[in-house]
């Protein structure tokens, strides 16, 4: 699809040029009358009276449709012809006519001789239609060039997005494939097995699947005490000039992220986050399940572990246990490669999208349950199934820099790099899935804190739905009311705003009741 | 090594499992292209134009594989036609306003 819109854009910018060749002529022909101008026939018309030369010439101006060789001709001949005439005209008139005449003529050339020659403003010529035409479009010379250039690079990132992204994918193939049962689903083919006419027409749909330019995902599935495990190959933006200048300056990395997902019972309930400051500080204030259960970030210079990294904890214990010696050695190996590790049974997603989402959302026939894991598609779902849960997802992620080691290009590193960032992500999620609390206390405390973050959200959940349902009262009260105006009947008026004070006593009476039976 | 796999826990791929990144610029792209094409077209501006075919690369560059590619192809079509109908009308060179 990508090189089809590049071959019509090709074919787009032919036709551009084209139809300009076309404008060009179209105007050369237009002006042509304009370029062989003789001054000798200006000089020739002055003796005889102006106001006729300049009659003559104006018709001759009038009439673009003759040739260039009448119009050529034309101004000498039907100059000399009424110069001809006018002599004749002068000869029979009369004396006193001709005195007259005469006189008159000779006043008309005194008063065109005496007053001042009027200066004649000349038109300057537009550039491009003198001297070199092309030279004066240096304008559109320059937007070409800037467009061509923005083209050059959107075709070179996009081939060096695709060939990493390929790197990736055939390096850590086989060891997938002896994980995991299904490797690579774009979820639309009806099966997930390549067909024999897949593989012969080189179509395997099953395979990375490309979100973006800059974006590939693998799906993988069908493993003992995991889900699935999505790898998410988000790559800087090389494809477009100005997010690559941006990366440059920002000094981004290509991200991996391992994203596994666990069943209710593969996974312990705890919530945990090791991660360099810089995402530390990014993820304590964006995701909802670190902000309600993790209090406070903690340094992880106890665990030994080099760089700087700092350690979201809801149970201390968890931290001991999770942070073994395997994750000590892989970040002293690789010091730089190891961005976050965030393991969660309560990850609802970022808290910015939920907050618009609870802003935005004002549905009235749906509960208020806007606590969606992530973007619109998981709050449509709860919606459809009408629950007042939270959706939760378990999860464990991992995300890793592609950082080019020392003298070696991006695509030698991580062609050698990626099977120790697999191999490690599968180790944890093995040792993730077998963690159980060893006290109980541990596990008392966990659930007392999902208990009182549900009973928050339900009450949000009540909230809204009051709300909502004030909301729904008040129109149908506003909608009736307008009918009654409307309706021009004053007993039908006087019906309803009757009824309109009895309600309204009623709402009043029962505090007053109860004073009542209070004081007696 | 035991076989950890299992062909019965399979479960098939959902596009909403991805991690949404907030990302509007594909879109205010298409919208300033469809604005500058606009303005070239009524106010007869040529560097307008200009600037619309150059939203709408851009426009395309950052924009996802699900994204509509008909919203694309459109907003292309509209800012090239906007630069051939502002010249058709006007063949002078172009002049930026603040340079001359």
């Amino acid at each position: 699809m990508r090189t089809s819109v590049t071959v019509f854009f090709i074919l787009l910018n032919i036709l551009l040029c084209f139809v300009w060749s076309a404008a060009k002529k179209i105007h050369d022909e237009e002006f042509s009358e304009f370029d062989d101008f003789d001054e000798d026939e200006f000089v020739a018309e002055t003796p005889s009276p102006p106001g006729a030369s300049q009659l003559s010439s104006k018709t001759q101006f009038n009439q673009p449709d003759q040739t260039k060789n009448e119009g050529l001709s034309q101004p000498s001949m039907s100059k000399t012809t009424e110069q001809t005439t006018h002599d004749s005209v002068t000869i029979d008139d009369d004396d006193d006519d001709d005195l007259m005449f005469d006189e008159e003529e000779f006043e008309a050339t005194d008063l065109f001789s005496s007053a001042p020659t009027p200066d004649f403003k000349i038109a300057e010529v537009p550039a491009n239609l003198t001297g070199n035409r092309w030279e004066s479009y240096h304008c559109e010379a320059i937007m070409i060039l800037v467009l061509l250039s923005y083209l050059i690079n959107f075709l070179i990132g996009r081939s060096k997005n695709a060939r990493l992204a390929a790197t990736i994918y055939n390096s850590q193939r086989d060891l997938l494939e002896r994980k995991f049962s299904l490797v690579g689903d774009n979820g639309q083919t009806q099966t997930t097995k390549s067909t024999d006419e897949q593989i012969d027409n080189d179509v395997v749909s099953n395979n990375i699947h490309k979100e973006s330019e800059s974006l590939y995902v693998l799906w993988c599935s069908g493993r003992t005490s995991l889900e699935s495990m999505l790898i998410e190959m988000r790559f800087i933006k090389r494809q477009c000039l100005f997010n690559s200048l941006a990366a440059l300056i920002k000094s981004l990395n290509d991200m991996i992220i391992y994203t596994i997902d666990y069943s209710k019972d593969d996974m312990e309930t705890f919530v945990f986050c090791l991660a360099k400051k810089r995402s530390a500080v990014k993820l304590h204030r964006d995701m909802n399940d670190l902000s309600q259960f993790c209090s406070e970030r903690k340094n992880a210079e106890k665990h030994r572990l080099s760089g700087n990294y700092q350690i979201l904890s809801e149970i201390s214990e968890v931290s001991k246990i999770i942070i073994d010696n395997r994750v000590g050695d892989f970040i002293n190996k690789f010091p730089d490669a190891l961005e976050y590790i965030h393991i969660s049974d309560q990850y609802t997603g970022m808290k910015i999208q939920n907050d618009n989402q609870q802003s935005s959302s004002s549905q009235p026939s749906n509960n208020g349950t806007t606590v969606g894991s992530n973007g619109v598609s998981a709050t449509q779902q709860q919606d459809a199934l009408n629950l007042s849960e939270r959706s939760v997802r378990r999860v464990l992620i991992v995300a890793f820099n592609l950082i080019p080691s020392n003298d070696r290009s991006l695509q030698i590193t991580t062609e050698t790099v990626i099977n120790d960032y697999s191999r490690f992500v599968l180790h944890l999620a093995d040792h993730v899935g077998l963690f159980r609390f060893t006290s109980k206390e541990s596990k008392v405390k966990t659930l007392k804190n999902r208990q009182r973050i549900e009973e928050q959200f339900l009450k949000n959940v009540n909230q809204q739905r009051q709300e909502q349902a004030q909301q729904r009262r008040e129109e149908k009260r506003r909608a009736e009311k307008e009918k009654i105006m409307q309706s021009d009947d004053p007993d039908k008026q006087r019906k309803w705003e009757e009824k309109e004070y009895k309600r309204e006593m009623k709402r009043r009476q029962p505090k007053m009741k109860q004073m009542k039976i209070k004081s007696m | 090594m035991s076989d950890n796999r299992r062909p019965v826990r399979v479960h098939r791929f959902r596009p909403a499992l991805i991690t949404q990144v907030d990302d509007a610029l594909p879109d205010y792209m298409n919208l300033m292209g469809m604005i500058f094409s606009m303005c070239s077209l009524m106010l007869k501006i040529k560097w307008c134009a200009w600037v619309a075919i150059f939203a709408a690369l851009v426009g395309f560059a950052n924009s996802r594989s699900s994204d509509d590619a008909k919203q694309v192809l459109s907003s292309f079509m509209l800012s090239i036609s906007a630069v051939v109908v502002t010249y058709m009308q006007n063949p002078a060179p172009m002049t930026i306003p603040f340079m001359q």
